[in-house]
């Protein structure tokens, strides 16, 4: 035990004099330090900017005068979607999702003003936070740092000496690590102190965090062993150094890019063009509320002329058209929700095969195990669409019932003829601040714990994959003794 | 002369990373290439997939309309179909094209509400960035000069080859510009040749193919620039290429990450949603505005209508239509502050790309193959342009209250393609 202890702090003072190693552990705690400071005032930002525009939009709509209520339905609402604390870390899809929808009846709009299409193209070098920079820079630091820390004594032929000495093959390897390892610790400790700041300030919920430092830790350590490995392996610092630069451009730059594209040729998904025009033919099939002799709606009618006892609409002690209008934002928003699913689904099985190459890359397995614990992967924003989706059908329905029993079936038909009628088909605006304002519900920690949990069990496979190499390496540095 | 390129060539070739990288190198760039059409192809099959989509979309809209004939329901009820086809070079730089919608239906409503709609695509995907051929240029291609170049000479020093190379070269200089010329050009031909033959099958004009060419080879000369540059100062090969990858990542993730913060922070856009929430309350407003208020001020850009006749009673198509532009109009100011600000982003990461070589040339690709910020404000304008010829093709129906048939929907004006 104390040989490796030994041979980390030897280590450590080798590298304290090494300037470029220096340089470099430097460069990348400043960039940290950047990262975090400007990720969390970004986050605190925005969110108070959507915070701002929320409450502009639920005061306008409390605000609106009397007016028909289907006027209400048209006139609609605005949602933002707000960022979870732990944004502030990995902002995940943020930027690539619109954060606010404007609701109405009859429709479903998209969400838009995404951060990605208001951005030039610098956007797609990637954001600078603090997942961006544990993600794909500190490993290649820690290959700049690390490539040499077994190969270099053997070139320089210390290695002999130390096996000499009685140092074993796997008390060098195990030293040289927590060597690195002491490191990759340094280089994670800004990421845990702006997770505490999150915690403590900014109400981020606690096991996720610590998922999220856990995971990272445990990517670093895959890091560290395969440096080591390759350091051991390679005859020639300089080939250890090309081979982990290899590794590292293709898991943390190409894969990330390639995965996708396969995954999309695989599960093409409709545009949303294609989506509006296929929910109106549906809802053409089900029932066309302009033909006076549909079957579905004469079939409603007869339906409700018959609850109610009555012969004719003009009898029903409610307004017809506001049962109408109930009947038909029933028959659209079931559409809605199904095509959303249907999508929904083609994209999950999208991002799981990308998934899949978590086998290949470990930067893919972290960034879903990142992105889910930080509640910013695109379930966040799914969440965010069915919450939407069900506040506009909860919300477009309490106005309807509204026309419903508010107003009359007469004056309702009258309304543009008679000015008389005109006026009292404007109901009191009270009505308007019983609507209740929109409130997101983000994930709670056990679900975005078990969205985090595959990624999680992919970094520990490599972890796992990884310790079988290096008992391989031990042998090998062994028989060289 | 001939024979020592030969010789030179055969030297190359026989090191033991030449043939790999080279291969390598190939490999991706026809990936990329083929990856990129095949999505440009996917874009091109969905437009084309819409058309008849759309014909049958507003058939059975004419079937019910034109019953009543009311022009304001054919206005209010159809949808036009707008899109923006991807030029020939888009494959190579596939850009925004992934995330901004290239198909868009607006209708004759207020425009505002509609410019700015989403598509639906996997935001999870669409974080890395696409496999593209500007990709394989701009991030990987770098690593490969700096594989080939960084022991140029060191390599040379470290095999103890160098002094006797210098006595036995009659022109020193003139091996080393053969050496570095093999290995660029070479590197060269595997990056761009997929990409000619790409853009060829694509049908590029051979302009814009020669602008990418170039533009490719001064990127890649200023990398092999930089590592000649690191190569002379005498240090070993590892530190070369330690030194090289650092500038690398400083050069292509640091430093365009930092500008975009900067950038960003520097030309807050929040225009856009205050637009929509403007033009709402102007338009919702419009119903409880008095109508004659209304007609005033749309006939004050719409002088030709002043004389129809006046509105009566609780509703006209004409008075709804109306206050729906006077929305469009209110909203004009935030609307041009919003398209500003976007601009403004745009022209500093021009100037950014002055400065930083991935950013000039991720620039100067997407901006020749159309699928930057501006190609999108662009497809924008002409969905501005078609609106307003929307508008003036709806409102003789409805100011002068023409019965709007079957015929007719197939008179209003068509998206022209670019």
């Amino acid at each position: 035990m104390s040989a490796i202890r030994l041979i980390a702090a030897d280590e450590w003072r080798l590298m304290r004099r090494n300037r470029v190693a220096m340089l470099g552990l430097v460069m990348l705690l400043a960039l940290s330090v950047i990262a975090v400071l400007t990720s969390i005032a970004q986050h605190d930002n925005s969110d108070a900017i959507r915070a701002r525009f929320q409450a502009q939009a639920d005061q306008a709509f409390d605000g609106a005068p009397a007016r028909h209520p289907h006027r209400m339905v048209h006139y609609g609402h605005f949602v933002f979607r707000p960022l979870p604390p732990l944004a502030a870390f990995d902002p995940g899809v943020d930027a690539f999702t619109g954060n606010t929808i404007y609701l109405e009846g009859h429709r479903q709009n998209s969400a838009n003003f995404g951060d990605v299409r208001q951005s030039s193209l610098l956007v797609r070098f990637g954001q600078l936070t603090p997942a961006f920079v544990l993600q794909a820079l500190a490993p290649l630091m820690l290959i700049f740092i690390g490539f040499g820390i077994v190969a270099r004594e053997r070139e320089r032929g210390t290695i002999r000496q130390l096996f000499a000495h009685g140092v074993s093959a796997r008390s060098l390897l195990s030293g040289k690590a927590l060597g690195l390892g002491g490191i990759a610790a340094l280089m994670l400790a800004p990421a845990a102190l702006a997770l505490g700041w999150l915690v403590v300030l900014e109400g981020a919920p606690l096991a996720p965090s610590l998922a999220l430092l856990g995971g990272y830790a445990v990517y670093l350590s895959i890091w560290v062993l395969l440096i080591v490995i390759a350091s051991s392996l390679a005859a020639l610092a300089r080939t250890a150094l090309m081979a982990l630069i290899g590794i590292w451009a293709f898991t943390v730059i190409l894969l990330p890019r390639l995965a996708p594209d396969i995954a999309l040729a695989a599960n093409p998904a409709l545009t949303r063009l294609e989506t509006d025009i296929a929910i109106k033919d549906d809802l053409r099939k089900m029932g066309d509320s302009h033909n006076p002799d549909d079957p579905y709606f004469n079939a409603f009618r007869e339906r409700t002329l018959k609850q109610y006892s009555v012969e004719k609409v003009e009898d029903l002690p409610v307004n017809y058209r506001g049962l109408l209008a109930v009947e038909g934002e029933k028959l659209t928003s079931k559409l809605f929700e199904d095509y959303a699913d249907k999508q929904f689904a083609a994209q999950q099985a999208q991002s799981r095969l990308t998934d899949i190459a978590g086998v290949l890359s470990p930067t893919i397995a972290l960034r879903r195990l990142s992105m889910s614990a930080a509640g910013t992967d695109l379930e966040g924003h799914r969440r965010f669409l069915a919450q939407a989706e069900a506040y506009r059908f909860a919300t477009v329905q309490q106005l309807n019932q509204l026309q419903a029993t508010a107003i009359t079936y007469d004056d309702d038909s009258n309304r543009n003829k008679d000015p008389e009628a005109g006026r009292r088909v404007r109901v009191d605006p009270e009505n308007w601040r019983e609507v209740p304002d929109f409130r997101y519900q983000a994930a709670a920690t056990p679900d975005k714990l078990k969205a985090a949990l595959p990624g999680m069990l992919l970094l520990l496979a490599w972890l796992v994959a990884l310790s079988l190499a290096w008992r391989l390496a031990i042998r090998r540095l062994g028989a060289t003794a | 002369m001939n024979s020592l390129w030969r010789h030179e060539l055969r030297l190359f070739l026989r090191q033991r990373i030449a043939i790999p990288v080279l291969l390598l190198m190939t490999f991706l760039s026809i990936a990329s290439v083929w990856a990129g059409m095949a999505e440009i192809q996917r874009q091109r099959e969905t437009i084309e997939r819409i058309q008849p989509q759309q014909a049958a979309d507003v058939a059975a809209l004419a079937k019910w309309v034109s019953v009543e004939g009311d022009a304001g329901n054919a206005a209010y009820y159809t949808f036009h179909a707008t899109w923006d086809a991807p030029s020939a070079l888009a494959f190579a730089a596939i850009g925004q094209r992934d995330v901004a919608p290239y198909i868009l239906r607006i209708r004759a409503l207020g425009l505002e509400a509609q410019l700015y709609e989403s598509e639906n695509y996997n935001a999870e995907l669409a974080l890395p960035g696409r496999f593209d051929w500007a990709f394989v240029l701009t991030y990987l291609a770098p690593l490969f000069v700096i594989v080939l170049l960084h022991d140029l000479k060191s390599g040379e020093r470290e095999a103890g080859r160098i002094g006797l190379l210098a006595a036995m070269a009659r022109n020193e200089r003139a091996l080393w510009r053969r050496r570095i010329a093999l290995r660029i050009g070479s590197l060269l031909a595997a990056l761009v040749i997929p990409f000619l033959i790409g853009a060829a099958l694509s049908g590029a004009a051979p302009d814009s193919m020669l602008i990418f060419a170039i533009t490719a080879t001064a990127y890649i000369l200023f990398w092999a620039l930089l590592c000649l540059w690191v190569g002379s100062r005498g240090w070993t090969s590892v530190t070369n290429a330690a030194t090289l990858v650092a500038s690398w990542l400083v050069l292509t993730l640091i430093l365009p990450a930092l500008a975009n913060l900067a950038i960003n922070s520097a030309v807050p856009v929040r225009q856009g949603v205050e637009l929509t929430l403007e033009q709402r309350e102007k338009i919702h407003g419009g119903w409880d505005t008095p109508k004659e208020e209304t007609m005033q001020a749309f006939f004050k850009v719409h002088p030709e209508w002043k004389d129809t006749k006046p509105v009566e009673g609780g509703f006209h198509w004409k008075w709804y239509y109306a206050f729906q532009h006077l929305g469009d109009l209110a909203a004009a100011p935030q609307a041009k502050a919003y398209r500003e600000g976007l601009e403004a982003r745009d022209r500093l990461t021009g100037r950014v790309g002055f400065m930083l070589p991935a950013v000039g040339l991720q620039t100067t690709l997407h901006r020749i193959a159309q699928t930057d910020l501006n190609a999108g404000l662009s497809y924008q304008d002409r969905i501005r342009t078609y609106h307003q010829r929307l508008r003036r093709f709806y409102y003789p129906y409805a100011f002068n209250e023409v019965p709007f048939r079957t015929a007719d929907f197939a008179k209003a004006p068509q998206w022209v393609k670019r």
